[in-house]
């Protein structure tokens, strides 16, 4: 217990104690009144005085009380403190983490691990330090709620108030955990303290001269005044190493959670169908657990709300493994980090259904107390097979390289009866029309290209959403392609050689991007405008050796596999992890779109010219449900005369599943240990202090008014 | 109990007793439970066997008796002379002794005014019944109207001096009711109380026996207790008033005082409140059951009385059914 002002209150006591006492005897001026006789009064009062104990006290009860309230003020003049923690800064960030993992329920009382964690907030906004009241500054707060996102909540503020009504209103969700954007967050609202050189200390600037380029300011002006930041997380963020806190500021990780919570959760959630048999479905549920010994947990498959299959599942308990950390403070101090590796297991559904349904998989029998990886959604489109018509006036190759696929119509037709089909209609049912040497018929003035899905070979769309051909480039090869693109995906694109590549340019207003380069430019490029999807290979393959290369085939089924959306066999498309901006194509023409989330909250969603929608990010699990008036696309339904698609939420996460709070988080700088409950700063003693001083005057002119009364 | 800031000073005997009052004490006779010799024959039986009219007994004739009082009766019948005793009637020695001490001149109704009044009208039952009134007053002084106070008295009496004894005595008849009520009324309280020194010169001077009153609220700092036993061991048929005001029995005072004794100056600080309320109370209880019970033990006739009684229910009533009056 420290005093901020004692000399104030000593002399104020000084001063303030002797003027009481005398005030006080000069106060009772006592009536004098003539009696028959003081016998019996002044025996009355010596029997009261023997009889009760304290007499000299009670004689002088009422100074006794002034001086006890004096001194209670005075106490709170000399402003008696606590240090209760290690305050380093007057800035505090308080950071709390919402992520799903936040929800387990080990908080203490049947609390999430966020409730426990608000309050241990709470509590330190509390033992915030408020400044004294001669001038001392006091410490300001700000609260960034994170998940894989982040928010200010509450920016820099003294107010107590603020912080705390800001710190209650954090919600849960179900999103994995990231602290990247939070931290970036609190840097943003760090003052900017302007560099100067007087500002910069010598051997500051000598550092970063010797250190660093010489374009960086020094980390120290960078980070501005010191900064605390209080992490309230379970230690379960995955990318804690993009914490970087400036070397003037502390971090104290407040922990929350039962050490020895464990779970069984759904950490991955797939269905296919088979290629060839596209009614075949496969869903792969990868199952995860924690807890210290065998578990075999039975997963339930419904579809559509029935419960459909139920299979038992064993997971193997989790392996130990040894970590060696190097800590902070020491370059020589070695920590080691035992954290056990989950045990990993799966269980496989395989059934026949062609058509389209909502999966869900439940774990059941084995109560953890983290819910949220529990179940799992999946929105499974239904079987379906492609329609393709090859545009061709004879290609021996194309012909031969689509003819072993599974496709469920393959029509060759000349840029003729194609034309006539277009004009009649019949052409919409092709899902995809692979176009040799042609552009899309009926193309409207200034598009690239007439809506559709379109594969075109050689052939070149012009601007300004098209491309500019500049002519003849010569003998090429790819020297360059994406290979992350799902149409490129696993290619190899080194042996092909080009007879005439062309010299081609994307100019700004295009809706294409180039997706494999030749030394001239573009080689293949993707369109994406409001109503076509189109891949472009811009040479002719005829005039190349790709066609003997087994990349074209695959490039071919791949291009084809991604341009019809609906034959997607992979169910992860309409799904979306929470945390996530959600972002879906409507159909053209939608109206009057909304979305439900998983708690039933409807948004009303206004579709962009082009029929896309976003919304989020997302913040729990479970179904989100789009509804509009107008078409529907291939994996929609109807539902009460309204087009509904639905996108399954799922947290499938094995570091958020693995729900044992860290006891020390690996920061990019440090490894910070939890702190204990009681780590904060400066407590503040004076108001209590004259609250006491204000009961005993109180008591005080009680005890006088009941001395006076008869 | 505060001091009376104008007390009633009664004139003459008309402000002391009212006729119907009078009236209805005219009926009344002072009595003793035990029988008095008397200086004079009187309306009073006495022990002794004397010439009333009143047979006692008989007993044997011996040498020397008076011849008028043998039996003839019984001496015709028995041959043997007896004589025939008859009671004697003598008068009653009647003494009141009043406090006119300043702790006295206080109460509202004031405890002097009462205790003036409670004797004169005892007196006059006495007077009328021609029993022998003797009134005492101990402190204060006789107000005769001519005299400066600076003046030395010649009974030692006065506001300034030692207190002293004021006394009328011998009084005997209706005729001397006015002297009795005159010296009530010249009577004013002052000094303090020496209850000791002063009931032991009234015992000294005491001739014969009788019923003596006194009239005080014996709030005495040097105890009562003394003063009692001296006179009680005298013989007299003694009774014991207790005069209090209704303010010393229910004190109507409050807040921060000097409490200041009107007698010796004393002074008790003193704040008032409910527990020091009760405390007195019950000191008060105690004090007045402590005198009555030292009054039974000794055949003292105890009686405490609020001025606020009716000077003619006390006498009526009280002091009827305690065998004072009858």
């Amino acid at each position: 217990m420290t005093y901020a002002t004692p000399t104030i209150a000593a002399i104020t006591a000084a001063i303030a104690v002797p003027s009481l006492v005398i005030l006080y005897f000069l106060k009772l001026r006592r009536r004098s009144v003539e009696i028959s006789s003081t016998l019996l009064w002044r025996k009355a009062v010596q029997d009261l005085q023997a009889n009760a104990p304290f007499q000299r006290l009670r004689k002088n009860i009422l100074l006794l009380l002034q001086l006890l309230a004096l001194a209670a003020a005075l106490f709170a003049i000399a402003q008696p403190q606590k240090k209760v923690g290690e305050a380093t800064s007057t800035r505090h960030v308080i950071m709390i983490d919402r992520s799903a993992s936040m929800g387990t329920k080990d908080g203490g009382g049947g609390k999430t691990r966020l409730e426990a964690a608000k309050k241990t907030a709470i509590d330190q906004v509390d033992s915030l330090d408020e400044g004294d009241i001669f001038g001392a500054a006091a410490h300001e707060a700000m609260v960034i709620a994170f998940d894989s996102t982040a928010e200010v909540v509450q920016r820099f503020t003294t107010d107590k108030a603020k912080l705390r009504s800001a710190i209650e209103s954090i919600q849960q969700t179900d999103a994995p955990g990231s602290i990247k954007e939070a931290f970036q967050l609190a840097q943003a609202h760090r003052p900017k303290v302007s560099a100067t050189p007087t500002d910069t200390p010598p051997d500051s600037s000598a550092d970063t001269s010797a250190d660093g380029p010489q374009d960086e300011p020094p980390a120290s002006i960078l980070a501005g005044p010191p900064q605390t930041f209080h992490l309230y997380t379970d230690g379960r963020i995955s990318d804690l190493d993009t914490f970087l806190p400036a070397s003037q500021d502390s971090v104290v990780y407040h922990t929350t959670g039962d050490p020895d919570s464990a779970d069984v959760g759904i950490t991955g959630l797939r269905a296919e169908r088979a290629y060839d048999h596209p009614e075949h479905l496969t869903i792969f549920v990868g199952l995860q657990n924690t807890f210290p010994t065998q578990v075999t947990p039975d997963v339930e498959l419904s579809l559509d709300g029935a419960p459909s299959a139920i299979r038992s599942a064993t997971i193997a308990a989790p392996t130990a493994r040894t970590g060696i950390v190097q800590s902070n403070d020491s370059a020589d101090q070695v920590q080691s980090v035992v954290r056990a590796e989950p045990g990993k297991g799966g269980v496989v559904f395989e059934l026949d259904m062609p058509r389209g349904s909502i999966a869900t998989v439940r774990l059941r029998g084995q109560p953890d107390p983290f819910p949220t990886d529990d179940q799992g959604e999946l929105v499974i489109p239904p079987a379906s097979q492609t329609s393709v018509a090859v545009v061709t006036k004879g290609n021996l190759f194309l012909a031969e390289a689509l003819a072993g696929l599974p496709l469920a119509e393959l029509d060759t037709l000349t840029p003729d009866e194609f034309r006539a089909q277009v004009d009649s209609g019949q052409a919409e049912k092709y899902d995809v029309v692979v176009l040799d040497g042609m552009l899309p018929p009926n193309t409207p003035e200034g598009r690239a290209l007439a809506p559709g899905r379109w594969l075109i070979l050689g052939a070149i769309p012009g601007s300004p959403e098209g491309l500019v051909d500049k002519g003849e480039g010569g003998y090429g090869q790819f020297v360059d392609w994406r290979r992350d693109h799902p149409v490129l995906q696993g290619l190899t694109l080194d042996p092909v050689r080009i007879g005439d590549a062309r010299q081609i340019e994307i100019p700004d207003t295009s809706a294409a991007r180039s997706l494999a380069e030749t030394q001239f430019g573009p080689g293949i490029v993707e369109f994406v405008t409001a109503e076509a999807r189109a891949i472009g290979v811009l040479f002719d393959v005829a005039d190349s050796n790709w066609p003997f290369d087994v990349s074209f085939v695959v490039f071919l089924a791949s291009a084809i596999d991604y341009l019809d959306a609906a034959t997607a066999s992979d169910a992860g498309r309409l799904a979306v992890r929470p945390g996530e901006i959600l972002t879906e194509r409507l159909p053209l023409g939608a109206t009057d779109a909304s979305l439900e989330d998983p708690d039933g909250d409807r948004v009303p969603l206004a579709p962009a010219a082009d029929g896309r929608i976003s919304w989020g990010p997302v913040r729990r699990t479970g179904l989100l449900t789009l509804r509009w008036n107008g078409e529907t696309g291939p994996a929609d339904t109807v539902q009460d005369g309204k087009a509904t698609r639905f996108v399954a939420s799922n947290l499938l996460d094995p570091y958020e599943s693995d729900i044992a709070p860290e006891d020390s988080v690996a920061l990019a700088s440090q490894i910070v240990a939890a702190a204990s409950q009681k780590e904060t700063a400066i407590r503040h003693y004076w108001r209590w202090l004259l609250l006491a001083a204000l009961a005993v005057i109180m008591l005080e002119w009680y005890i006088y008014n009941r001395k006076v009364q008869i | 109990m505060l001091r009376t800031p104008n007390p009633t000073r009664p004139a003459s005997m008309d402000e002391l007793l009212d006729s119907a009052l009078i009236a209805r004490l005219s009926r009344l006779d002072v009595t003793s439970r035990k029988v008095f010799s008397g200086k004079l024959k009187g309306e009073r039986r006495s022990k002794k066997r004397g010439e009333s009219v009143e047979f006692a007994d008989h007993r044997p004739y011996v040498v020397g008796d008076d011849l008028r009082h043998i039996d003839w009766n019984i001496f015709g019948r028995l041959d043997r002379l007896f004589l025939k005793l008859f009671l004697e009637e003598e008068d009653l020695s009647l003494h009141i002794v009043i406090d006119a001490s300043e702790s006295a001149d206080c109460g509202q109704p004031n405890k002097f005014f009462y205790a003036q009044q409670f004797a004169m009208a005892l007196g006059y039952i006495g007077l009328i019944n021609l029993n022998r009134v003797a009134i005492t007053a101990i402190g204060g002084y006789i107000d005769t109207g001519k005299e400066s106070p600076d003046e030395p008295r010649p009974s030692g009496s006065g506001p300034d001096s030692p207190p002293a004894l004021d006394t009328i005595r011998d009084l005997r008849g209706r005729r001397r009711t006015q002297d009795l009520a005159r010296f009530l009324c010249s009577l004013r309280p002052a000094g303090s109380t020496d209850f000791r020194d002063q009931a032991k010169r009234i015992a000294l001077a005491r001739r014969g026996k009788g019923v003596m009153v006194v009239v005080s609220d014996f709030f005495m700092k040097e105890g009562y207790e003394d003063g009692l036993r001296l006179l009680v061991g005298r013989g007299y048929d003694l009774f014991a008033l207790q005069c209090l005001s209704p303010q010393e029995v229910e004190p109507d005072i409050g807040g921060d005082l000097k409490l200041v004794d009107v007698e010796d100056g004393d002074r008790a600080e003193v704040t008032i409140s409910a527990p020091l309320l009760k405390r007195y109370k019950q000191n008060l209880a105690a004090y007045c059951g402590g005198l009555r019970d030292f009054c039974a033990r000794r055949e003292i006739t105890a009686l405490t009385v609020r001025t606020d009684t009716p000077v003619d229910v006390l006498l009526l009533d009280y002091l009827r059914r305690r065998g004072l009056v009858r």
